[in-house]
């Protein structure tokens, strides 16, 4: 949606705009329409392109890190455990047990039906095509969807419009043993822009706590297009498409990978207040481990149409409205039963933007209804509150529901009597913005949310089945989110966040065993994060992205916890028009630390040499 | 007459192509680029300061002017509509040469010949028009405020002893952001 209305919002939201920020504006850029940071009523914090290419980092899951409101560790040189306000899953597990973060690609779901998740290794989007991040901590049921029980993910991509030309890259180093990318941007007529682009990595080994080398070197060859038609001045379609494949070592085990992906987008604005929105796609990912003994095989197919219209009702209301059919087919091996299964899922929704007060006071409230095979009908309504007493302040409240419906992990592995049902949250939030002088930005967010149904292990008296998935869990987390921007002047940049998390899991039978409450997630209690971005006199560019994650505390004695550490990046440019060259170091402070998992990761240097004309 | 029908229509569907290309140039020619400029612009109104005599009343309009090929579009005028200066309207009006500038306040300057900047700002030398262009030399040839790209992104020059000559005051914020030019330099 952020997207939707750009050219007809350009003027009123461009002169809104102080003159820091427009001298921050991507003049290539089309698709953002810039944001109104200071009047959204929810926790979302956002990563310009411009910001990712200046942290100097290279996959996708690291540039998640310049959001202080969301939590990243990675487990090993391929997987990463993501999620936001907690519930990141056991450390050893290495990501696969976070399930409550829905991450969309230009509006295509990467959220995995298989076990709840992502899997953050094939999500490789060439980094200098993406336009922006919107991450959004706490609930986004109402607009987005399933599953968007702690957050919201969206990555969006720049038009073809604005990647014309042709940009290359080379880079080599220590961890990322090697990257190419290639991208040509080019016009049909003057309505009709496209690219195509390919890009290859080979990363390198981490190392095991034994000081061992893991052994899971990976690589992946990506590509694709994207074209952007503009029939007219109301009207913008859209289509886009990749195709991946990639080879991950595990130790012994090899694991291949591929997946494509087709999406289009077709946007109509009748007026000002008034716009329908359409999207169309379909994603195929398949994996398989060929060579372990117990041979795993996985392969999904989405299929999925969605329509969004808004419109206004009177001056004071705009109604937002619409409905999605998505259909899943995957194929696996092993344990599931059944082996194959169709996941049809049919939702509507509804979202009224009520102005109580004009230019004052603004309320939102809606609701998702959906089906879907695993748990049945689903309700996920919000309703938030935005007070702006002027234009530099702005108070936000919100109540939202939102749930996690089973996996075919939590559903299909276990058949017993008692059904898996969906997770829910209850999350309430309250947050401030203030942009007291132009240069500075400030955002506050607290939530207090109560979880029930969680997902346990449970112990049964029945000797096929010892152990069951259950819901008898419930928690309570709460929180504090603070993030800053400050333009110190035309050359020096600064952006961070502090976020402090609380959570108490408990279960509510007498069943649950105790390794599910890390099964949920062991998370640390602080992170800090810094970025600077400076420009130097001669297109010099020394840029700083440092932060602190605080310990992921010992459960048991058989649950080792992770230690606190600190680190930073540093990138060191130079531009030679039409060339830039490079270097960055990563996780400098220690030659190596841990994250999540049993990996250790390694202080890494890579040198890059980009060329633009 | 199968035949017939099948030529007259792609026929029809060539006109309609052609007609609607454009069309359609027309308007989609205002690039990102001119849009954040024209932003620039207006924010320009809300930090230089005006001699008092060079508006006719209190009421009096403060006007933009475009001088030679506009590239604004209606973007321009979209985004000062209904804006106010302390109290005077912004309006936007469009000029072919230096001689139909009359009254006006800020001029973008947008020559399609090159090396006419240095004409145009002296001709207007002494009037209280804060001149502005992105042309490369505009600065040398006594412009006061040229956009540049940089890193994709649009900063400016301000020349000082140009804006104190035409009695402008340029208020601490924008010069801030801004780079001087001194014309020693560039």
């Amino acid at each position: 949606m952020a997207q939707v209305n750009d050219t007809i919002q350009a003027v009123s939201a461009l002169k809104k705009l102080s003159l820091e920020e427009l001298m921050n504006i991507e003049v290539t850029s089309v698709s953002m329409r810039p944001e109104k940071l200071t009047e959204v009523a929810s926790a979302v914090q956002v990563i310009s392109g411009e910001e990712m290419r200046r942290s100097g980092v290279t996959r996708l899951p690291e540039a998640l890190r310049l959001a202080s409101n969301v939590q990243v560790a990675q487990a090993n040189s391929h997987d990463w455990a993501i999620t936001a306000r907690g519930f990141n899953g056991l450390p050893s597990a290495g990501g696969i047990l976070a399930n409550k973060l829905l991450v969309m690609i230009d509006g295509r779901s990467v959220y995995n039906p298989l076990f709840g998740g992502v899997y953050w290794d094939v999500q490789n989007a060439m980094l200098s095509n993406i336009d922006h991040i919107e991450v959004v901590s706490g609930p986004g049921g109402t607009l987005w969807g399933a599953n968007a029980v702690n957050g919201v993910i969206n990555i969006i991509s720049k038009s073809a419009r604005e990647t014309q030309g042709v940009f290359a890259s080379a880079t080599g180093g220590s961890l990322l043993q090697d990257q190419v990318e290639v991208r040509y941007g080019f016009r049909l007529d003057s309505t009709i822009f496209c690219r195509v682009y390919g890009q290859r990595f080979d990363q390198k080994n981490t190392t095991m706590a034994s000081g061992k080398s893991a052994l899971d070197a990976w690589n992946m060859t990506q590509g694709g297009f994207r074209m952007d038609y503009y029939p007219s001045k109301k009207s913008t379609l859209s289509l886009q498409g990749d195709l991946y494949s990639g080879v991950e070592n595990s130790l012994a085990k090899v694991n291949n990978t591929n997946g494509q992906n087709a999406v289009a987008h077709f946007t109509h604005l009748f007026s000002n207040e008034s716009d329908i929105h359409v999207k169309v796609y379909f994603d195929r990912t398949w994996r398989t481990t060929p060579n372990s003994a117990k041979p795993f095989f996985y392969e999904l197919n989405t299929y999925d149409i969605d329509v969004q219209h808004r419109f206004p009702i009177g001056s004071r209301q705009s109604i937002l409205w619409g409905g999605a059919y998505r259909l899943q087919q995957d194929k696996t091996a092993g344990s599931f039963i059944p082996k194959n299964r169709d996941m049809p899922l049919l939702s509507c929704f509804v979202q009224d933007e009520i102005t109580l007060a004009p230019e004052r006071l603004k309320m939102t409230i809606g609701s998702k209804f959906f089906n879907n095979v695993f748990s049945g009908f689903e309700v996920q309504p919000s309703a938030r509150l935005a007070l702006t007493p002027n234009k530099k302040h702005t108070i936000w409240s919100s109540v939202s529901r939102a749930v996690r419906i089973p996996s075919r992990f939590d559903s299909d592995i276990t058949v017993t009597p008692v059904k898996f049902r969906s997770e829910k949250v209850i999350a309430y939030e309250l947050g401030y913005r203030t942009r007291p002088v132009d240069q500075l930005l400030l955002s506050f967010s607290t939530f207090y949310n109560k979880y029930n149904d969680l997902r346990s292990l449970d112990s049964t008296s029945n000797t096929q089945f010892p152990i069951i998935l259950a819901n008898s869990q419930a928690a309570e987390s709460w929180g504090l989110e603070f993030s800053a921007t400050f333009q110190v002047n035309g050359a020096w940049r600064l952006r961070g966040g502090y976020t402090h998390f609380e959570k108490h899991i408990y279960p509510v039978s007498t069943k649950v065993l105790p390794v599910s409450v890390a099964f949920e997630g062991v998370d640390s209690k602080n992170q800090f994060m810094l970025q600077s971005i400076l420009d130097l006199p001669g297109t010099i560019q020394l840029d700083l992205v440092s932060r602190y994650i605080d310990a992921l505390p010992a459960i048991a004695a058989n649950i080792p916890g992770v230690p606190a550490y600190f680190t930073f990046d540093i990138r060191l440019a130079r531009q030679l028009n039409p060339f830039e060259i490079s270097l960055v170091g990563q996780n400098l402070l220690e030659d190596e630390h841990a994250e999540t998992g049993s990996s250790k990761i390694p202080r890494s240097f890579y040198g890059k040499l980009t060329w633009q004309f | 007459m199968a035949i017939l029908k099948k030529i007259t229509g792609s026929f029809h569907m060539a006109l309609l192509l052609v007609c609607s290309t454009v069309f359609l140039s027309a308007q989609t020619s205002v690039t990102r680029e001119y849009q954040v400029k024209a932003a620039f612009i207006f924010n320009f109104t809300q930090f230089v300061e005006w001699p008092e005599n060079s508006f006719s009343g209190n009421q009096s309009p403060l006007i933009i002017g475009v001088l030679g090929q506009n590239p604004f579009g209606s973007f321009l005028e979209e985004t000062v509509l209904g804006e106010k200066m302390n109290g005077h309207p912004l309006i936007v009006k469009y000029y072919n040469n230096v001689e139909e500038v009359k009254s006006c306040h800020i001029l973008f300057v947008n020559l399609p010949e090159t090396n006419k900047e240095e004409e145009v700002n002296a001709a207007l030398k002494g009037r209280s028009i804060l001149t502005v262009s992105d042309a490369p030399g505009f600065m040398q040839a006594g412009g006061m405020i040229r956009f540049f790209t940089k890193n994709n992104k649009i900063q400016f020059q301000i020349n000082l002893e140009a804006t104190k000559y035409a009695n402008l005051v340029i208020s601490s914020k924008l010069l801030r952001l801004a780079e001087i030019f001194t014309s020693g330099k560039k």
